[in-house]
């Protein structure tokens, strides 16, 4: 499906012949950065957003070394990474906004330009709005700004004031509305003209929790239209469940990428939860040869860590056999556990 | 739309519906009427002041009195005074300014003044009275000395420009209109460019602009916007001058505010154009540096501090003009004339009240759009590499190097 979805818009033979140019000249040279997992560089790289060893420094400090990464179209793709990992500055070199040092970034396989760049939406860190401008205005402004010719900018404003609860906004400067409607009206903003590819940094950073399902609803709405979306945040449950595949990002290098299923096969462990805590199920589990201890939780359960092919069934077997048990769970690892491992921060 | 049409015609509309610019054209539009009608009311008050009381002798007052009535209006004429005037007695006397006692010592003449605003009348009465100095110590009469020392000037315009001297001098008014007008637009302007810039920047919606746009187009629209703003001001300014212009002229002729009965004001079509042609190269160069500048600013505190040094050439540029005014032809001007930012407020004095040689006039327009396409580029890169400048203020070595980093 996805072989097929890469190849789909492959129809002008001139257009083809370039993208396949691109991908032969990348497949030679190895992915500098650790991917774990396969590496998703597909054969043909048509259909997607493809990062090669892209860098960027700011005199002696290089914010982003080497990063390669591939997002294809219509996946939902979470960048993740501490502050000051590089991620804004990946962002902003997607997007055309700073020069890459070295390195390429290609879109359907040809390098992003001008042109293509209005075909994007951008969502920044820090918000940018004309405080004087109303809502309707300013997001109708940026839809002009992209392309979308008059009336259909203010129709559309008016469709995305109204999914995102701002009607009673419309008609006022976006000075006066609260930090949280402000990032609504920035996510019309940077979608209204319904870019192939929307990026966003820190989209949920200041919302509430009404407003954050708002925006994870427009958000959800986007990815069924099959809009290519990169998001960078640090609320992990939000991005666990939204995004498809992950690269999380650390000092300027990619740590890991893939797939969150990609992410939990590379893991290399898996924690054990037994219930009820009695003396005889412990005792089965400290025999256990390669099992390990967690440290006590504040729930009445045995948590051990064992290697990730670690004979999972044989260990119930042997649990059953001891006594009582009436829960038994091989928990796998959360995106919070490996993006703690992959930027170095676990406890 | 293209995209730097959809910029302008935002800007375009966010400039003319922003509060700053209708009051900046209506207080400047109110400031040329009253401008306007300052000259004529100070002549008037100024008229109204010169009224003066004469004390000596009969002979001395009467022979004063005669060169005296050029400037002033003489309230009455007294042998002596009982005692120090006071403001009731110049009330008293027709809300005379002054009183003037005149003795003969000698040979001479001896003026002592009591006046309600002291400094105001001593120049004419040293000039009016000289001839009556003259008269004491020859024994001419005083009426043969001022008849004798009246000297016929006549100014004859080598150029061929002006067919008199009060042509020239209405083209000197015209031109100083025209600078005052071209100073305020671009220093208005500037300041709103300025300020708009940085506000994009530090609401970091530049980030959103330069994503979409390139900096250079963005940078055009926005400069192209600000002229077609200060055009608009211009012309409320201008329609201002000409119906106020008009009105003072026929309500001071006639005493009544008949404009019909005015006087033509006499501003040429080449006058207009030439305004034009200088004022859309002034207000590029300048407008240009002014973004660039913005594009540093990271907290609207800083606005002054970063705009402060470029309005310097403005300001020497206006003055520069001043002397321009006086002497169109004088070395230092004519080099001037040819300098960017200085030169479109002193060649258009130039052109206006002088006679410019052609190939001085193609030279200066030609150095200037050269200057404002170099302005532009320069700016150009400075905005581009500035709009994503955060932090402190940067150093002029940290703006070449980030310019030097693409």
């Amino acid at each position: 499906m996805h072989a097929m979805r890469a190849f789909a818009p492959c129809r002008h033979r001139g257009y083809h012949a370039l993208a396949c140019a691109v991908n032969r000249a990348f497949a030679l040279r190895p992915m500098r950065n650790k991917v774990v997992g396969p590496p998703r560089l597909t054969a043909c790289f048509v259909g997607s957003l493809v990062l090669s060893d892209v860098a960027r420094s700011f005199g002696d400090v290089a914010a982003v070394r080497d990063v390669s990464f591939e997002v294809p179209s219509g996946t939902t793709f979470g960048l993740l990474g501490p502050n000051g990992a590089g991620k804004t500055t990946t962002m902003r070199m997607i997007l055309g906004i700073l020069v890459p040092d070295r390195g390429r970034v290609t879109w359907n396989g040809a390098p992003v330009d001008l042109a293509t760049r209005r075909r994007f939406g951008y969502l920044p860190e820090e918000r940018g709005l004309y405080g004087k401008l109303k809502v309707r205005e300013q997001i109708a402004y940026f839809g002009r700004l992209h392309g979308v010719p008059a009336p259909l900018d203010r129709k559309r404003a008016d469709a995305w004031i109204e999914r995102l609860d701002l009607g009673e906004y419309a008609h006022r400067p976006c000075g006066e509305l609260s930090k949280g409607n402000q990032q609504k009206v920035q996510i019309a903003c940077a979608a209204l003209h319904e870019p192939e590819l929307l990026i966003l940094d820190e989209p949920f950073s200041g919302l509430d929790p009404v407003n954050a399902e708002t925006l994870l609803g427009a958000l959800r709405d986007l990815k069924a239209a099959g809009t290519t979306l990169i998001l960078s945040s640090h609320q992990m449950w939000q991005i666990e469940d939204l995004c498809e595949r992950f690269c999380i990002i650390a000092d300027g290098t990619v740590r890991v990428t893939g797939t969150l299923g990609e992410l939990r096969a590379a893991w290399p462990t898996r924690v054990i939860e037994v219930e009820p805590p009695s003396s005889a199920l412990r005792s089965v589990l400290e025999g256990e040869p390669e099992a390990r201890a967690l440290p006590a939780v504040d729930r009445p359960v045995l948590a051990y860590e064992v290697p990730a092919q670690y004979d999972v069934a044989g260990l119930l077997r042997r649990l059953v056999g001891a006594g009582d048990v009436t829960r038994f769970e091989r928990v796998e690892p959360h995106l919070t556990d490996i993006y703690m491992r992959a930027i170095g921060a676990e406890a | 739309m293209n995209t730097i049409g959809v910029v302008f015609s935002a800007e375009f509309e966010r400039r003319i519906r922003s509060r700053a610019f209708i009051i900046g054209t209506v207080i400047g539009a109110l400031a040329i009427a009253a401008l306007a009608f300052l000259p004529a009311l100070l002549g008037n008050f100024a008229s109204s002041t010169k009224t003066i009381v004469l004390v000596g002798d009969p002979a001395l007052t009467s022979a004063a009195a005669k060169l005296l009535k050029r400037d002033f209006t003489i309230a009455a004429t007294a042998p002596r005074l009982t005692q120090t005037p006071t403001i009731a007695y110049l009330d008293a006397h027709g809300k005379a300014s002054a009183v003037a006692v005149l003795e003969r010592r000698g040979d001479s003449l001896r003026v002592v003044t009591y006046t309600r605003d002291p400094g105001g009348l001593r120049s004419a009465f040293a000039t009016d009275l000289a001839p009556l100095q003259i008269g004491l110590a020859t024994g001419t009469p005083p009426s043969q000395i001022a008849a004798n020392t009246k000297i016929a000037v006549e100014e004859h315009d080598l150029s061929g420009r002006f067919a008199d001297a009060s042509q020239a001098v209405a083209a000197k008014g015209i031109a100083l209109a025209f600078i005052v007008l071209l100073y305020l637009a671009i220093l208005l302007n500037a300041q709103s460019i300025i300020m708009a810039v940085a506000e994009e920047k530090t609401s970091r919606i530049a980030e959103l602009l330069v994503a979409t746009l390139d900096p250079a187009q963005l940078l055009f629209a926005k400069i192209l916007a600000a002229t077609a703003t200060s055009f608009v001001q211009l012309a409320v300014w201008i329609g201002t001058s000409l119906v106020v212009g008009k009105t003072v002229a026929g309500f001071f002729a006639d005493g009544t505010a008949a404009a019909g009965s005015a006087p033509e004001l006499g501003i040429t079509a080449p006058e207009i154009l030439w305004f034009i042609v200088f004022f859309v190269i002034g207000f590029v160069q300048c407008a240009v540096l002014f973004a660039a500048a913005g594009s540093l600013v990271n907290r609207s505190e800083d606005v002054g501090s970063v705009s402060g040094p470029l309005y310097i050439p403005i300001i020497g540029a206006y003055i520069i003009a001043q002397f321009a005014l006086q002497y169109p032809n004088a070395p230092n001007v004519v080099i001037f004339s040819f300098v960017p930012i200085v030169a479109p407020f002193v060649m258009f004095t130039r052109v206006v009240v002088g006679s410019v040689p052609a190939w001085q006039l193609v030279l200066s327009i030609s150095i200037n759009v050269l200057a404002a396409v170099a302005l532009a580029w320069f700016g150009g890169r400075v905005y581009r590499v500035g709009m994503l400048m955060y932090g402190r203020l940067p150093s002029p070595r940290q703006i070449v190097a980030a310019m030097r980093q693409r």
